[in-house]
């Protein structure tokens, strides 16, 4: 069994653990208590409305929702809240972690890889917990003659340009991080520091595998960009803006993946690609180059990397939605909030609680543009790490025939497909829509 | 203007910071709780699969592929290009595409031209 503590008593631990209550407690009362009735006997508390603002009156109001609603919904609407909790950070790392469970999950499910199956007993839910604290209880490796200073900042950068990329996707109506005029200009700018941070960190670790890892990150990114970056153009030509909050709005009827299939089929490998995801993870061919360019990186760097990809394979996840499945558009399930509890509130036997007049904090729109998104980014997100348990991995050289010339064609053929589709009125003006 | 241009992208920014300020610590706590040992001499070479490394860890790399580098150089621009006429495509009268097409033909003629030279491996 556990190999981690042979000698484990259930007594003796409850017993440490009323110890460390016991010493907590009387550590907090003997001196924290204390200390806290000298700093408000020095600090004048203000009189606000007639009353002095005592500790326990603070506490009062803080649990007094109509006072307390007003400033929550305040700081939702900081840019602070949106870059940290819901369309940014926050958001897209609880989706990433929910990835990487789902990708571990089943890969055990197609590849019996039994491991997943047994961590935390039911159908090892705590993997990912065990990853993590495995990850951040290593001993970080730096080889000897790496450049030291890029090779701890590569991966952070790597997240924080994740991050970046993240900030353009449009959640829901008007929850987005950064509503910018040319949106799909900057997720082309952000995309193409991917492959520069990797080659830095090639680089930077002065090791043989790394760099052919490095070296063929670029070559699949001098590949697969053009066709990416030309796949999106029939998208923006019916639309007429590369605002991606105006793309995702001008589906509301019909998403462009009806139109133009051929650019999402080509959107969709390209994304692989970039995401170096199998058939196109060349980049970090474990059977090949030990692990490519993440050779030299060790515990929590290693994992800063990996939660680096995951955000990004959400971010493209989300893209692909926006520019091809229609974004927030669905039609509304959410139900609308209850009108009663504004005017009346919460009346449950003995218990009641006073009307909430401030309280729906998200629109039913809002909701239901945020349920249709994540519903739609799953489903995407399942087909892209499906191939991982399916193909075998190509050649190089294949690889740049396969940008080169087949995907480019595919490209200008959307594009083409746009065209006729505008000019024969059939979309655009006096067309559907 | 342009000024205001620029600030709308400080969201951008604001979140490439806000996660660079919230990932840099995770590193530094995990060199704080993981064990430092300088037990074995090759512990900080670089990994070569066991064998001790030898040579430089930045070597020669093959010129194979470097025509596709400089195709990239020239078609990226092309493509970004594109986006400046297509993102005023509903705009603009029919006839101006007629100029674009012919932009097109002598990229596709370029870029036939570039692909076959740099399938003639001897030259590279």
């Amino acid at each position: 069994m556990s190999a981690i503590a042979p000698n484990f008593k259930l007594s003796e631990f409850i017993k440490s653990l009323l110890d460390n209550i016991f010493w907590i407690i009387l550590i907090v009362v003997l001196i924290g208590l204390p200390a806290i009735m000298m700093i408000l006997f020095v600090i004048e508390m203000p009189v606000i409305d007639g009353e002095l603002l005592t500790p326990f009156l603070a506490l009062t109001w803080l649990a007094d929702p109509s006072r307390i609603l007003p400033v929550v919904k305040a700081f939702m609407a900081t840019d602070i809240f949106r870059v940290m909790a819901f369309p940014g950070f926050g958001f897209a790392a609880l989706l990433a972690a929910g990835t990487i469970f789902v990708e571990r999950k089943m890969m055990a499910k197609l590849q019996l890889r039994v491991g997943p199956f047994y961590c935390g007993k039911v159908e090892g839910i705590l993997q990912l917990m065990g990853d993590g604290l495995k990850l951040i209880s290593k001993e970080i490796i730096i080889p000897a003659k790496a450049d030291k200073p890029i090779f701890w900042a590569a991966p952070v950068l790597f997240v924080a340009t994740a991050a970046a990329f993240v900030a353009f996707i449009p959640v829901a109506p008007g929850w987005v991080v950064a509503d910018v005029e040319l949106g799909l200009l900057g997720v082309f700018a952000v995309i193409g520091f991917f492959p520069i941070i990797t080659i830095l960190s090639a680089w930077s670790a002065n090791s043989k595998f790394p760099f052919i890892g490095g070296i063929r990150a670029l070559f699949q990114m001098v590949s697969f960009e053009i066709p990416l970056i030309l796949s999106l153009l029939g998208v923006v030509m019916l639309t007429g803006s590369l605002n991606l909050s105006e793309i995702a709005a001008s589906q509301s009827s019909f998403p462009w993946i009806v139109f133009l299939p051929v650019g999402a089929i080509v959107f969709f490998i390209t994304m692989l690609a970039e995401l170096e995801r199998i058939p196109f993870d060349l980049p970090e061919a474990e059977s090949e180059i030990v692990a490519g360019w993440l050779t030299e990186l060790s515990g929590m760097m290693y994992g800063l990397v990996q939660l680096g990809t995951y955000l990004k394979l959400y971010a493209f996840a989300g893209l692909f939605v926006v520019l091809f499945l229609g974004g927030w558009n669905g039609p509304m399930v959410v139900p609308p909030f209850p009108a009663e509890l504004l005017e009346k509130g919460i009346e449950m036997g003995p218990i009641t609680a006073g009307p909430f007049p401030g309280l729906p904090l998200f629109t039913q729109e809002m909701l239901n543009g945020a349920l249709w998104f994540v519903l739609k980014t799953v489903t995407v997100i399942f087909f892209i790490i499906l191939p991982r348990g399916v193909f075998p991995r190509i050649r190089v050289d294949m690889l740049l025939n396969l940008g080169w010339t087949k995907l480019i064609g595919l490209a200008f053929v959307n594009i083409f497909i746009a065209l006729g589709l505008l000019y024969a009125g059939v979309l655009g003006p006096g067309g559907l829509q | 203007m342009v000024g205001e241009l620029a600030g709308n992208y400080s969201t951008v920014v604001l979140m490439f910071g806000f996660a660079m300020a919230a990932m840099a610590p995770a590193l530094v706590i995990s060199r704080m709780i993981s064990p430092r040992k300088k037990s074995n001499p090759v512990k900080f070479l670089p990994m070569e699969c066991g064998q001790v490394p030898t040579g430089e860890g930045r070597t020669h790399f093959m010129m194979q592929y470097y025509p596709y580098i400089l195709m990239f150089v020239v078609f990226d621009v092309m493509a970004i290009f594109l986006y400046a006429w297509g993102s005023v495509l509903l705009e603009v009268p029919k006839i101006a595409t007629l100029p674009m097409l012919g932009f097109l033909a002598i990229m596709f003629g370029a870029m036939a031209f570039a692909l076959y030279q740099s399938g003639r491996r001897r030259i590279w």
